[in-house]
């Protein structure tokens, strides 16, 4: 298909700012679901550009893929994470830059800043400002986002990414290949799959169906439950909770002053 | 400009259709899911929304039926785009629905739509594996992944892919009503659930849910008459006149079949899929498989024959 240079420059630039936004986004967001939907518009950026190399199949590959995986990953994300919408950590932590801006919209409802300005004169004031000032350190963030290692470790990524970008521009000559690739490349690649790498593909294939066998193998329950874990597990769970430790001083305060007295 | 603009056209028309035939002809249920009246409501008002998401919700789902509908063949020279690899491109582009809705139930963040956003996921686990099963047994036969050659293929066998494979057919009719959302399968957005997302959406946004979800069956039926019953091809009609038959009846006999099964839940469905698709799909390869083997479906004249 004859694509015009210009128009072949302006899709590479949309997809490559795709591709660079939604990793900067899945990177700097507090929303962890927010986060999955910018790593997946990432990946679909590539595809683009795999489709812009003529490498259609393996771009929808990918797409579905991510699409269909990464959903699931998504939702096993979210039940195991305790704040996956990031409404706490986005309104109790100050945002600057690109945090703020791919965090925007996140719990500032006009409901929860109606509740936060209940008993605050000032209305212009922003929500986590005002919980900053209740917890009492207003001046740090007590998330622990902004902490020393991660300056560092962000100085390390930005040291080995310039390396590694300087490291492709060295090389002097790009290879231009004048050859158009092959237009049917499923067929190619399902030859390929079945007649030269078919014993690898095979066991990949085999892996997998004993990964599946392993996870319901997992989930059956077992036929001879050892009635003594049994019971200590029962106990488990019928024992009280602990407390919970908070460094608020409003909710460990009134326990600790009672024991005290 | 008339490729992009064939496929849209089309899309509205088939998403009238759905309106127009669900409720009015094969009767009212009592749960219709995504097929209750279109009746775009005042705009809801959230105030825990994630404004990205829930804005972006209908505008992905819409986006991936109209891709979808790129690739339906209404004729050889009426299609959006022939694209090789089509059938793939088809079972990839419909998942953005899904996508979708995921977005819009979690954006809107009401304990109903994200619960619907759950349970749409895990129809997507149900459906998948069961239909690129269904469709494997056409691409086998017609030793080709793009929809007109696969209507071409038919055409020159003189034989509707249906005949050889009914499984496969059986198989596609089931998945295709788990991945529209339709009769047995409309969990996600059932009463219960406050209509899923249809219920926190209006305004445009509802709109452009109606559009995408009604579209959804459409290009799901338009696919299944293109692949199983032969398509634009058939006597003494002109071609895009029998492919609208065979999709309407298509969709008719979903719907039509859906009402005849009591509503099932998430946890039915995947049990569904595990247990009775998968295996069936398997043994509808195999027997494609055998099929081939002893020449049936095959003709000189179809193309990638000479590999």
């Amino acid at each position: 298909m004859e694509v015009s240079p210009v128009l072949q420059w302006i899709t590479f630039g949309i997809f490559a700012f795709i591709s660079i936004a939604g990793a900067l986004g899945m990177a700097t967001t507090m929303s962890m679901f927010r986060s999955g939907i910018f790593l997946m518009a990432s990946f679909i950026g590539v595809a683009g550009l795999f489709i812009l190399l003529l490498a259609d199949l393996l771009a929808l590959l990918q797409i579905m893929m991510y699409i269909g995986g990464m959903l699931v990953m998504i939702l096993f994300m979210l039940l195991f994470s305790g704040d996956p919408g990031g409404a706490m950590m986005s309104t109790h932590m100050r945002l600057r830059g690109p945090e703020w801006f791919f965090s925007l919209g996140l719990a500032r409802s006009p409901q929860s800043k109606a509740d936060g300005n209940k008993d605050d004169s000032s209305p212009d004031k922003g929500n986590h400002e005002e919980e900053g000032e209740k917890e009492g350190n207003h001046g740090n963030d007590d998330m622990s986002m902004f902490t020393p290692v991660k300056r560092a470790a962000a100085l390390l990524s930005v040291g080995i990414g310039a390396l590694l970008i300087a490291l492709l521009l060295w090389r002097p000559h790009w290879a231009v290949v004048r050859q158009m690739p092959d237009q049917d490349s499923p067929r190619r690649i399902g030859h390929l799959l079945m007649d030269k790498y078919m014993l690898a593909f095979e066991g990949a294939g085999l892996l997998i169906l004993l990964g599946i066998f392993g996870a319901v193998m997992l989930q059956r329950p077992g036929k001879h439950p050892d009635p003594t874990q049994r019971e200590d597990l029962q106990a488990a769970v019928d024992a009280p909770p602990a407390p919970i430790k908070t460094d608020s001083p409003f909710e460990t305060a009134e326990p600790d002053q009672e024991t005290e007295k | 400009m008339m490729s992009v603009l064939a496929p849209l056209l089309a899309l509205l028309a088939g998403a009238w259709l759905t309106a127009w035939l669900e409720p009015n002809w094969l009767g009212a249920g009592s749960e219709r899911g995504p097929a209750s009246p279109v009746k775009i409501a005042a705009d809801v008002r959230l105030t825990q929304s994630d404004p990205w998401l829930y804005y972006a919700g209908p505008v992905i789902a819409f986006m991936g039926v109209s891709w979808a509908m790129v690739c339906i063949p209404f004729s050889p020279s009426l299609v959006g785009n022939d694209v090789n690899i089509g059938l793939f491109y088809f079972i990839v582009v419909v998942d953005f629905v899904v996508l979708g809705i995921a977005l819009g139930g979690w954006g809107a963040n009401t304990p109903a739509s994200v619960e619907a956003c759950y349970r749409t996921i895990a129809q997507l686990i149900a459906y998948v594996i069961p239909l690129g099963l269904a469709i494997i047994g056409p691409i086998m036969m017609a030793r080709s992944l793009s929809t007109v050659n696969i209507v071409e293929a038919q055409a020159n066998a003189q034989l509707w892919y249906l005949i050889p494979q009914p499984l496969g057919f059986a198989l596609y009719v089931a998945t295709g009503l788990i991945q529209t959302y339709r009769a047995p399968f409309l969990e996600p957005f059932a009463e219960l659930l406050n209509r899923g997302v249809l219920g926190v959406f209006g305004g445009w946004k509802g709109l452009l849910w109606r559009l995408a979800l009604s579209g959804v069956l459409f290009v799901v039926a338009a696919m299944g008459a293109v692949i199983f019953l032969g398509g634009y091809s058939g006597p003494l009609l002109p071609g895009p006149v029998w492919m609208v038959i065979k999709t309407v009846g298509l969709m008719a006999l979903m719907v039509w079949l859906g009402r005849q099964a009591r509503l099932l839940s998430t946890a039915e469905i995947l049990m569904l899929s595990w247990k009775i698709l998968i295996p069936v799909g398997l043994l509808n390869v195999l027997i494609v498989g055998g099929l081939i083997l002893l020449g049936v479906g095959q003709e000189p004249f179809s193309p990638g024959a000479d590999y």
